[in-house]
Parts: C-alpha cells; structure tokens; sequence
C-alpha cells in the first residue's frame, strides 16, 4: 500500500567569511517524522535547553474558510515555513548548533535515521516526562521552577484561547466584507432602470466588489500573526519540559537522599543492636531467633558498601542538579529575551496588518463616495 | 385658520423642484453637483426656539440636535440664503420636541409641530402645535382622498414588525421624529399639497381631535371628482409613458427591497464581529498580567481593540437608525404611487368606456355630451399631475439618494478612520525600549 506524505527541501548555506556570499553547500529531502525525530533526540541530550518546538502536525484554530486538510497548499506552505523557522532557531543557538546529529541532519540523507536510533536515546529518554499529569511531592521545590511551570501553563492557557477568539473573529470578519460583495450585483441591476442615477451606482457597486474581495490577503496575511503566537504557544510547552526535568531530578535526588539516610540507620542499629526501626529481618529475627554476630558483621559490611556508593551517588546527583540549574538558568534568560523581543515584533507586524487593512477600508470607501456624490 | 373656499391653483406647471438642500443633510454637505450648501431654512428656525428641557423617556439629549460631526454643516446652515435660483420660501414647518404623556388608558408621544408662514392662507405667522403619530396617519389619509391625483409621501412604519424594539427608546422616537419630519417637509414643498386645507388644519388647529369628528369634507374639486368614479372600469392598455412608470417602481420597489436585506444582513454580521471583538480584546489584557516587559504592549493591544469594537458599534448603531428606515420609506413610497396609478387608469377607462358608448349611439351631433367631457377634462388633468409629480419625485428621489448613500460611505470611513487612529497610536508604544522601567531581576520575564 503507497502512503502520501509530504517532503521538504532542506538546502544548507555557508556563508564564506571573505566575500559575504553565502554557497549552497547541502540539499536533501526530509519529511516531518525525521523532523519530529530530531526533536525528540535534542529533548533528550538537552534537557535544560528550552528546545524549540515543531510547527503543528495537524491544523487547528481554524476559521471556516482555512482548511484543515493536511494536503491543503496554504497549510503546506505554513507548515513548510515553521519547519524552516523550526532549524534556524536551532541553527542560531549556542549550544545546540554544535550538535553533531544536527549537522548530519542537514548533511546526510540517506542512513540518518540509523545513525540518530545508534545514539541509543530513546532508552535514555526518561519516560516519567510523557506522562504530563503525573505528580512528583517534592519537598524542597525551587520556587523559580515553580513560578517558571506556572507561567508555562498560564501562557498556554492564555495563547490557546486568544488563537480560539482570533480565529472566530476571523471567521466574523470574512461574513461582513463578503456580504457587501452583494451590493455590487443589486446596484448594477438597479442602474439599469436608473438614468442620471445610473453611472455613479454602477461604479460604486465596482467598488463595493473591490472592497469584498480584499478581505482573503487581509486574513491570510493574519494566518502569518497567527502563526507567530502558535510558536510560542508550543514554547510554553518546551519551558514546561524543563521545569519538568528539573522536577523530577530534583525528586529523584531527594529519594536517593531517603534512601541513603534510611541504610545509614539500619546499619547504625545494626552495629549498636537497637531497633529503632521496624524491618523485616528484625522481624524474623524475633520469630526465628537471632542471628550469628558473623551474619550480622556481613549484613553491616554489604550496608557500608551500599552507603558508600550512595554517598557518591548523591555527590554526583547534587553536582548534576547544580549544573542543570546553572545551564538551564541560562538558556530560561535567554528565551526570555528572544520571546519578548519576537512577540513584541508580532505585535507589531499585527498593528501594521490593521493600519493596512483601515486604510484599504477608507480608500474604498472614498471611492464609493465618490461615485455616489456623481449619481 | 379654516376660513374661505380653496383657491384655483395650478395644479403643474414647470414649478419642478430645484436641488434643494435636504433637510436631512448630515454631516456631509460636500460641493456637490447643483450645489447643495444651501441650508435648509427649516433646520435654522429650530435652533432659534432653543433646546427646551425634554421630558424624553430616557431622558437623551433633545431631539432637534443632529449628528455631532455636523459643525460645518450648521455653519452652511446659518448662511440664510432665501433666494434659490429666485424661488422664496415662504412656508417652513419643523416636527421636534417629542414628549412622552402618560395617561390611564394608553401612553404615546406627541411632537411639536412649528409653522412659519407668510402665507395668506394662515391667520397668524406662527403656529405650534403638538400632535401625535395617529394625526399625522389622519393627515395622510385625508390628503389621499382629497388629491387622490397627487403622489402623497409614506409615513414611517405605524407598528414596529421585529418586536424587540421599543417604541419609546431614544433611538426609536428619534428615527420617527425623522421621518415625521421628512413627511411634513415633502408635503411643503410640493406646489398643490401645501395648499390644502386639511394640511393647514393639522398645523394649525389647537385640537385636532374637534375636526375628526366632525368629519369635515374639505374635499378639492378634482378630489370631489374623482372620489365619485365608479370602480367598474378595466382599462386595456395603459398608455406607454404610464406603463414604464409602472414598470419602473416595480424594479426599482424590488432592488430596494434586495438592498435592504442586504443592509440588515450586514449590520447582523457586523454585531456578530462585534460580539467577537469584545471577548478578543480582553485576553489580551489577561496576558498581559503574565507578563514583565509586554505588559504595556499587550495591554495597549487590548485598549486598542476596546476603541475598534467602540467604533464598530457606532457604526451599527448609525445605520440602523439613518439608513435603514429611509429605504422602508422609499418602499412605501412606490407601492402608494403605484395605487396613485392604478387610480389614474380606472379614470381613464371610464372615460374610454364612455366614449365608446357615445359612438356606438351613433348620433349625429358632432358636439360631444357633457360628462364624457368632464370624463376627458379630469383624465387629462390626472395624467398632468402625475407626470408633474413623478418628474419631482425622480428629482426628489435621486437627492435623497445621494445624500443617503454618500453618508453610508461616509459612516464607514469615519469607522476606519477612527480604528486607524487606534492602531497608529499604539505603534510607538509596542516599539518602545522597556529596559529602563524593568530591573533584570524581574522572574517572569
């Protein structure tokens, strides 16, 4: 059975240092689950950067006139540039332009796929993260992390629902100007019963066409604004992930200290012979009667062996989470300055959308105008 | 005034309106073809009776004030200028002043009716008087029968159909008061019916109510007339010139109607966009909240969009009240000029009908019978009045036109107009540098 997909141009350029020209240096074809691949990969061997997110997979917040078939062209091409968008954001970060799988991602066609699974990351992938609603109690929580999910979820929350109303307006928006369409039609019919009326109401209704047809480039310029906030709204859930991760390295390091402060009184009570805490050996020991001083000595000896590797467990847990912090800290500034730099842009290109659209508006109108005052 | 029998007028006549301005000129009186910076005298007097305080149900501004972007017109206005290509007016009546009266039985509005008169046909030079919606209806039906040659102008709508608007609103008395006002003013103007008598009745008299019941039949000769033919007759042929009359209202009664629904159907739209807007507007807000350095931006964003919904409502708003009603009007117009010649056919097959009759008795006096002559007399003097009629109100037709269809696009530019001033105003504040107002150690952002 054939399936259809789609497939995407990748062409690589290198910009030589001496003449500024840039060289096309690679181009290959690649379709959106080796993008999607990739992703997955950067998560895992990245887990403090804030990885930036894939365009999405299936159209959503659509207004009625936006289709949401896959194959739709408008959505390929959408889609073609949040890809493109997806690998600039990486090829301009510090840390992940470096990746070696990244660079074979634009590189080598065939056989990346083996190379990416050789890596072996899916076993490394804690999959703890997938399950999103799954709740970790820890105890010493890092307020910043804290805040820093809370924001993540507030500006999903929000996002989603502005690109909901977003699009209803749209949808709204498009009734009003395709309806005026219609005058166009009855002024011309009326014109022709009309004499010194006649002119003036048949260019009007010329106009009235005009301004009809002017709404599909104005909404489609605003599918691009649109677009923008979808970014980030898949953003949030990239920060979250990291919040996340920390969580759970957080917790895992707290369990092990547990772990660790519970072998360590067992084996002091071992050595001085109280119990202080219930267990089961302590248990059958009653039951079936003491145990040898040389089972005991081995027991002590195999708990001091497990304290032993516990202690430098939670050195390197504590050294691991200390870095994470630090990296991770980093690289949350650094978003933080590229997403108000990027949405205040948007915003921008959003007002001057609306500047355009109300002077096409007025221009129209004008028109209308003036070929009413002519009637 | 009642005295005195009514005068021989010339009924036609090349007394064809000249552009005059509109009284209901709004906030555009361009330099437009035949020059309407001409104010309408009417208009000029209600200014100078002053805004007296208005007992209005919802207790709005007076209702003789007109759209606020109008200064320019007022000032053309106040150029008083008589003389219209040597024409002196010398009747001026205005409808203003509605009042709510709460009786037991029934509670209504009545509106001030202000005559000033020249005339010799009018006692004093002023009158004011106060009459309600179901005088003016009186009025109307009386001038029906008593120029039943003439094309007598449509009353605003006597029930309002869509029942959710209230008739004692501000919106729904002012858009009345309009039209009341736009009747009186057609009627003024017309050369034959600003002279009868039961016109000069309802500006006249202190009560109104003293000649309804007495059914006084102030009937002119040609309404005597033609009140008393005879129904029976079916006319064969409507002359050519009458036939595209009636060919024409018919188009023209069925594209207004299209252009109606049309227009409802895009304020219907547009409150839906409206609704829209204001639940978009406030996200913005909401995020904002979330924010450090967009704060300001994202609350501008949302500030701007609250003026945009601000201006579309007007938008709606205006339309509903200024455009809608007068192509109702217009409507109304033409089905009560095709009765007017439905009317006008009926006399002409009389006649026909009786000349025929007159030859087939095959006498041989030349000379043809008295009744058949009056029979020709007053189907001639009909076809005259139409066609003096009709050319006005081609003239008449194509003004309001204008005018009404300029202010449509009108509305819709001063709304761009202030969306855009909305947008263009915040560009400056999403492009400004926060750095100095946020300290780095700010968490969120």
């Amino acid at each position: 059975m054939q399936e259809t997909y789609t497939a995407y141009l990748i062409e690589t350029r290198s910009v030589e240092h001496t003449d500024g020209q840039s060289v096309l240096t690679d181009s290959l074809w690649r379709r959106y689950s080796e993008f999607e691949l990739l992703r997955n990969y950067l998560l895992v061997y990245y887990p403090h950067i804030v990885v930036p997110p894939l365009p999405e997979k299936r159209a959503e917040f659509v207004w009625h006139k936006l289709s949401a078939d896959n194959m739709d062209p408008d959505f390929v091409e959408r889609r073609r540039i949040g890809l493109e968008n997806f690998l600039l954001r990486i090829a301009s970060h510090p840390i992940l332009c470096r990746d070696k799988i990244f660079y074979l991602f634009l590189t080598q066609e065939g056989n990346w796929k083996e190379t990416v699974n050789e890596t072996g990351f899916q076993l490394k992938a804690d999959s703890r993260l997938k399950a999103l609603n799954a709740t970790f109690r820890v105890k010493n929580p890092d307020k910043r992390f804290t805040d820093l999910k809370h924001y993540s979820d507030e500006l999903q929350s929000v996002i989603s629902h502005l690109l909901r109303v977003r699009a209803r307006v749209a949808d709204r928006l498009y009734g009003v100007y395709k309806v005026h369409g219609n005058y166009g039609r009855v002024f011309s019919e009326w014109s022709a019963i009309e004499k010194e009326m006649g002119d003036g109401l048949q260019s009007a209704g010329h106009h009235m066409d005009v301004y009809a047809s002017s709404i599909d480039d104005i909404l489609e310029d605003e599918e691009h604004y649109a677009d923008q906030l979808k970014e980030y709204l898949f953003y949030a859930e990239a920060l979250r992930a990291v919040c996340r991760k920390h969580e759970l390295m957080q917790y895992d390091l707290e369990i092990a200290a547990q772990d660790l402060a519970s072998k360590k009184q067992q084996c002091e009570e071992l050595a001085t012979g109280t119990v202080r805490t219930f267990s089961l050996k302590g248990m059958t020991t009653k039951l079936f009667g003491q145990e040898t001083p040389e089972q005991r000595e081995a027991r002590i000896k195999v708990l001091e062996e497990q304290i032993n590797e516990g202690e430098q467990q939670l050195k390197s847990k504590n050294l691991e989470g200390r870095e994470f912090v630090k990296n991770a800290w980093a690289d949350i500034e650094r978003f933080k300055e590229q997403k108000n730099r990027d949405l205040k842009e948007a915003l921008i290109s959003y007002a001057v959308m609306q500047i355009s659209m109300c002077k096409k508006g007025i221009q129209v109108w004008t028109n209308a105008k003036e070929c009413f005052s002519k009637m | 005034m009642a005295g005195g029998p009514p005068k021989a007028l010339p009924s036609t006549g090349p007394h064809s309106l000249r552009d005059m301005p509109h009284p209901l000129a709004g906030s555009s009186s361009e330099e437009a073809v035949g020059g309407d910076s001409t104010p309408s005298p009417d208009l000029l007097m209600a200014r100078s009776f002053g805004d007296k305080d208005l007992i209005l149900p919802n207790g709005g501004t007076p209702a003789g004030t007109s759209s606020p972007a109008s200064s320019s017109s007022l000032l053309n206005r106040l150029q008083l200028d008589d003389d219209i290509d040597g024409e002196t007016r010398d009747l001026f009546v205005v409808v203003d002043d509605p009042k709510k009266h709460v009786c037991t039985m029934e509670t209504y509005i009545t509106y001030r009716i202000t005559t000033k008169s020249t005339r010799v046909e009018f006692d004093l030079p002023e009158y004011s008087v106060r009459r309600r919606y179901q005088d003016f209806d009186w009025l109307r039906s009386k001038l029906e029968e008593s120029q039943p040659t003439h094309l007598i102008p449509p009353l605003p709508e006597k029930f309002v159909v869509k029942g959710v608007v209230d008739r004692f609103s501000e919106e729904f008395v002012e858009t009345r008061r309009k039209a009341l006002d736009k009747f009186l003013k057609r009627i003024t103007d017309h050369p034959v019916l600003s002279f009868n008598e039961y016109f000069n009745i309802f500006l006249t008299a202190k009560d109104l109510n003293i000649y309804k019941k007495q059914g006084i039949a102030l009937l002119t000769r040609m309404g005597e007339s033609v009140k008393h033919v005879t129904g029976g007759y079916k006319l064969r042929t409507r002359p050519l010139e009458f036939a595209a009359i009636g060919d024409y209202l018919d188009t023209f009664a069925l594209k207004l109607g299209t252009i109606d629904r049309i227009a409802q159907r895009i304020i219907k739209e547009e409150i839906e966009y409206l609704v829209e807007l204001r639940e978009y507007g406030p996200v913005y807000s909401t995020w904002s909240t979330l924010e450090g350095e967009l704060a300001e931006p994202l609350e501008g964003v949302s500030a701007c969009i609250g003026n945009c919904s601000t201006a579309l409502e007007e938008l709606t708003d205006d339309m509903t009240e200024d455009f809608l009603p007068v192509l109702r009007e217009y409507i109304l117009y033409s089905d009560s000029m095709k009765s007017v010649l439905k009317k006008r056919d009926q006399v002409q097959a009389e006649y026909e009908a009786k000349l025929e009759a007159v030859a087939l008795r095959k006498e041989d006096r030349p000379k043809v019978p008295a009744d058949v002559e009056k029979c020709q007399d007053r189907m001639e003097c009909f076809n005259a009045d139409l066609k003096a009629d009709m050319e006005r109100w081609q003239n008449n037709k194509r003004q309001d036109f204008r005018q009404l269809l300029m202010g449509m696009a009108d509305k819709n530019i001063q709304y761009y107009e202030k969306c855009l001033m909305a947008w263009e105003s915040i560009i400056p504040l999403l492009q400004e540098k926060q750095e100095a107002k946020f300290p780095v150690t700010a968490v969120l952002s």
